[in-house]
């Protein structure tokens, strides 16, 4: 299948001294550009008794840094007319500014600062533990499902301590963290030659170059600790756990399956199968569970899931889905329901003209996400963290449009048999479960 | 040299200027803009009505957003099915929605179908027929959507605060209840389409790869030309009550932290009062800088957000503060809350916070227009509200000319906090006696 010109972005790639990595795409037509600074470390990194370490330091990242004081992050973003956040993710943690295109040196000079030397001191740190503690309240301990999904599924779904921790951490394990543990946080993994720093939009790449060597050049690389041992063991039975939540008005199920690594084969077959079960109002989970059988009100499924999609997705991972259902069908028919679908596919395959939807779906998706500047900075930052080649934005598009209707019927038996399985009921209401 | 330990120097923020805009109106009323994206070879379309929920008949809530969702669930030439096969065929999608004051049906596809979608969109607009089967499963998958979302704090804080602010004007009920949902049948949602679905006083948008006007043009004739007029109906009557302070907790037993809204009627996008009232809002709590977030988050740690917003509707419009806060500091925190609001109408602001108040805005306005769709969404808006074009070009502007008195005079009347209605959701056994404080306090039960 051809694809056009408009969908091929400009990648350039290069390395400080110090390890730092550079990708920039440059596009002219719109006056915004976007910096996106990803760090290799996330939640999969933290040790036992430091759980939502990660978390806590993409908080005292805002607090301020040598130049820059508590509270001028965020003022010189916005009075420079930008926008900016921070999110913390399994295995990375991110930052971005968004900035009319004349304003690029003021993000590069704060990312800069903060990657040189952060400000870590008692009193950020209590208060920074605060919002953290305030931040669960909101996000998981008020709110339904949220209990469910973030801390109970991945004990269920994974039985190695690396993958299954919580990500936002226990009160506990944030109250003990110390200005020296997070000091030695920041100056292990914090360091340029685990970071990557994309930036995509309407930027002059000889005016970026020169600022970020003057920037980022002399910050010190660290040795870097191995990646933990985050392997599985091979699932080899069903799994299956209830979770009585009382904030929750709605009966719901979570069904998930080991997948295959990053960028092989199977995941990009598994990816299609899921384009054809789950993408949009023509799929068939759509068609078949909320209308044909009424049992299902909404869902959600991916690679990676309950995280955004395939930039989380890193061995190893999960196939999941949540089906929001109707309390008068059981957790286990939804299932079987689910399984049924599954079924079709492995038994009798998908018709060439569904999988034609299915490519030009996922080519239209693709091209929508990447009109944004701050979508373009994040793929190539990612790409280049996890996979080491930021020129995917543009070519890994091909792998998935190649699959062939066979690899996908195959994938469904490969990949999503019961034996695999992992379900967790969430029921409505208190009490025993 | 470059000095490190300074920011950098920048130039001043440019101008946002608006791709050129097409603008015409077929003979049956529909007027259509057009603006050309190159980047990607995509489109995307807006068709707007003046149907909100405000033209809900009291306990009819919900049926203008319903009417909405039904637009692509069966046309006389298309079943739900074969609409979403169709969509999905071009690489986009049909979707129909309900605010306030519009409806609004969006589809989006790859450039070259651009026929394709307009044929679709003019099917939902013009030809739904509301099968009795898929309007029984939008009434039952919706009440258990309903449920869903009441099981949330933040959802039930803004609809009490919506009802609060806006009551009696039919803006109050933005959002169906379980028992108007029951009242849903087929002739009334079918009804609201035939009376509200006009190609008179409604809008289409397309932006993104367009082939050349004249030929879009007759694409757009061709789906829309043959859609008799007839006359809109005529908005409730724009009328609404003074101000003044209410306080209701919603008792939410086991909340392990309180929801706390203020909210207060305030001025709308024609409205002179509208950028003095919108750089205030951003200095009270528009952003990681404002004076709530500095005060409520960063120096007191009672909560990971507390902003501000204003809200403007067609014929009104809102200013909302939102904070969530541990139960043990909900009078300290809505104490902090309140003279915040106070402080600008009476000090008004620094000149540092002006400019980085009309900074932010203008900046960030240039930005979210980055995608064709959500410069889509901007006109279909303007136009929609009754607005000039020109409100988007100028928009920076107007941000620069608000004037600090006023922005003090805006902040004084609108976040005066002796007028703002106040609404907690939380555990009233612990949070009902902090908040008598404040004054009487309405208690309402969860659920």
């Amino acid at each position: 299948m051809p694809i056009p010109a408009s969908e091929f972005l400009s990648v350039e790639k290069y390395e400080l001294g110090n390890g730092l990595r550079v990708v920039f795409s440059r596009d002219h037509s719109r006056p915004v550009a976007a910096i996106y600074v990803i760090y290799g470390v996330g939640a999969r990194s933290e040790q036992r008794g430091r759980t939502g370490f990660a978390h806590l330091f993409e908080h005292m990242m805002f607090q301020g840094s040598a130049n820059a004081p508590k509270g001028t992050h965020f003022k010189l973003v916005e009075s420079n007319g930008g926008s900016l956040n921070g999110s913390t993710h399994p295995d990375y943690t991110d930052y971005f500014e968004v900035l009319p295109s004349n304003k690029l040196a003021v993000g590069l000079w704060l990312e800069a600062d903060r990657m040189r030397g952060l400000s870590i001191n008692e009193a950020n740190l209590a208060n920074q533990k605060e919002a953290v503690k305030q931040e669960r309240r909101l996000a998981f301990d008020n709110r339904p499902y949220a209990i469910a999904i973030l801390e109970r599924w991945p004990e269920l779904a994974f039985r190695n301590w690396a993958n299954s921790h919580s990500l936002i951490g226990s009160f506990a394990d944030l109250e003990a963290a110390t200005v020296d543990d997070v000091t030695q946080f920041f100056k292990t993994y914090y360091a340029p030659n685990n970071a990557v720093l994309a930036i995509a939009g309407d930027f002059q790449a000889a005016e970026a170059r020169r600022l970020i060597e003057a920037y980022f050049s002399d910050i010190e690389p660290q040795a870097q600790p191995r990646r933990p041992d985050l392997s599985e063991p091979v699932q080899a039975e069903p799994r299956e756990e209830t979770h009585r939540d009382p904030l929750a008005q709605v009966p719901a199920v979570v069904v998930g399956y080991p997948g295959p690594a990053r960028r092989t084969p199977g995941y990009y077959r598994l990816a299609m199968l899921d384009i054809v079960l789950t993408a949009g109002e023509s799929s068939r989970f759509y068609q078949r569970l909320v209308k044909g059988r009424k049992s299902v009100i909404q869902y959600e499924a991916n690679l990676g899931w309950p995280f955004a999609g395939p930039s989380d997705y890193r061995d190893p991972g999960q196939y999941a889905m949540f089906l929001l259902h109707h309390p008068q069908v059981s957790a286990g028919e939804v299932v079987r329901q689910v399984e049924e679908e599954i079924g079709a596919v492995r038994d009798q395959g998908v018709a060439e003209e569904e999988l034609a939807r299915a490519r030009t779906w996922l080519r239209a998706a693709r091209m929508r996400q990447l009109e944004s500047s701050r979508a373009r900075a994040m793929l190539l930052g990612q790409y280049e963290l996890l996979d080491g080649q930021p020129e995917l934005v543009n070519t890994e598009i091909g792998a998935f449009l190649d699959v062939e209707p066979g690899e996908i019927q195959a994938a469904a038996g490969q990949y999503l048999a019961t034996q695999r399985r992992s379900v967790l009921e969430i029921a409505p209401g208190g009490g025993e479960g | 040299m470059i000095d490190r330990r300074q920011p950098p120097p920048t130039p001043e923020l440019p101008r946002y200027r608006l791709p050129p805009v097409v603008e015409t109106k077929l003979a049956n009323g529909l007027e259509a803009l057009l603006v050309e994206d190159r980047r990607c070879p995509l489109v995307s379309a807006r068709l707007g009505f003046p149907a909100g929920s405000k033209h809900d008949p009291a306990g009819l809530y919900g049926l203008a957003e319903s009417t909405a969702a039904l637009l692509t669930e069966g046309t006389t030439r298309r079943t739900a099915r074969e609409m979403a096969e169709e969509a999905a065929a071009i690489g986009g999608s049909v979707r129909a929605g309900a605010g306030a004051d519009t409806l609004v049906v969006a589809g989006d596809a790859l450039a070259e179908n651009l026929g394709r979608l307009l044929d679709l969109m003019a099917d939902a607009a013009r030809n739904a027929v509301f099968p009795e089967e898929e309007v029984q499963l939008r009434k039952q998958n919706r009440r258990q959507e309903l449920l869903a979302q009441r099981a949330r704090a933040e959802y039930l804080a803004d609809e009490k605060l919506t009802e609060v602010v806006l009551a009696p004007h039919p803006y109050a009920h933005q959002s169906p209840t379980l028992e108007s949902i029951d009242r849903l049948e087929r002739g009334l949602l079918a009804g609201f389409g035939r009376g509200h679905l006009t190609p008179a006083g409604a809008v289409l948008i397309l932006t993104g790869a367009l082939p050349p006007p004249a030929q879009v043009l007759e694409t757009i004739e061709e789906a829309f030309g043959g859609w008799e007029p007839r006359q809109p109906p005529a908005p409730p009557a724009a009328r609404f009550p003074e101000p003044s302070r209410s306080i209701t907790l919603i008792d939410r037993p086991g909340s392990v932290q309180a929801d706390i809204r203020l909210g207060r009627l305030a001025a709308n996008r024609a409205s002179p009062d509208y950028f003095p009232l919108l750089v205030g809002n951003t200095i009270l709590g528009g952003g990681a800088s404002s004076r709530l977030f500095a005060n409520i988050r960063e120096q007191r740690g009672y909560a990971y957000d507390a902003h501000s917003a204003v809200h403007p509707l067609k014929d009104t419009g809102s200013l909302e503060v939102v904070t969530q806060v541990r139960n043990e500091v909900v009078d300290a925190a809505l104490e902090a809350v309140l003279a915040e609001m106070s402080l600008i109408g009476r000090d008004g602001v620094s000149e540092e916070e002006l400019s980085t108040a009309r900074n932010f805005l203008s900046g960030v306005f240039v930005i979210r227009l980055e995608t064709q769709e959500a410069l889509a969404n901007q006109l279909s808006v303007v136009k929609l509200m009754g607005l000039p074009l020109e409100y988007v070009e100028q928009y920076t502007a107007r941000v620069w000319a608000a004037a600090p008195e006023e922005i003090r005079a805006a902040a004084a009347r609108y976040m005066n906090p002796a007028q703002a209605a106040i609404v907690v959701v939380g555990d009233g056994a612990k949070i009902l006696k902090p908040l008598e404080k404040f004054g009487p306090v309405t208690v309402e039960r969860a659920g």
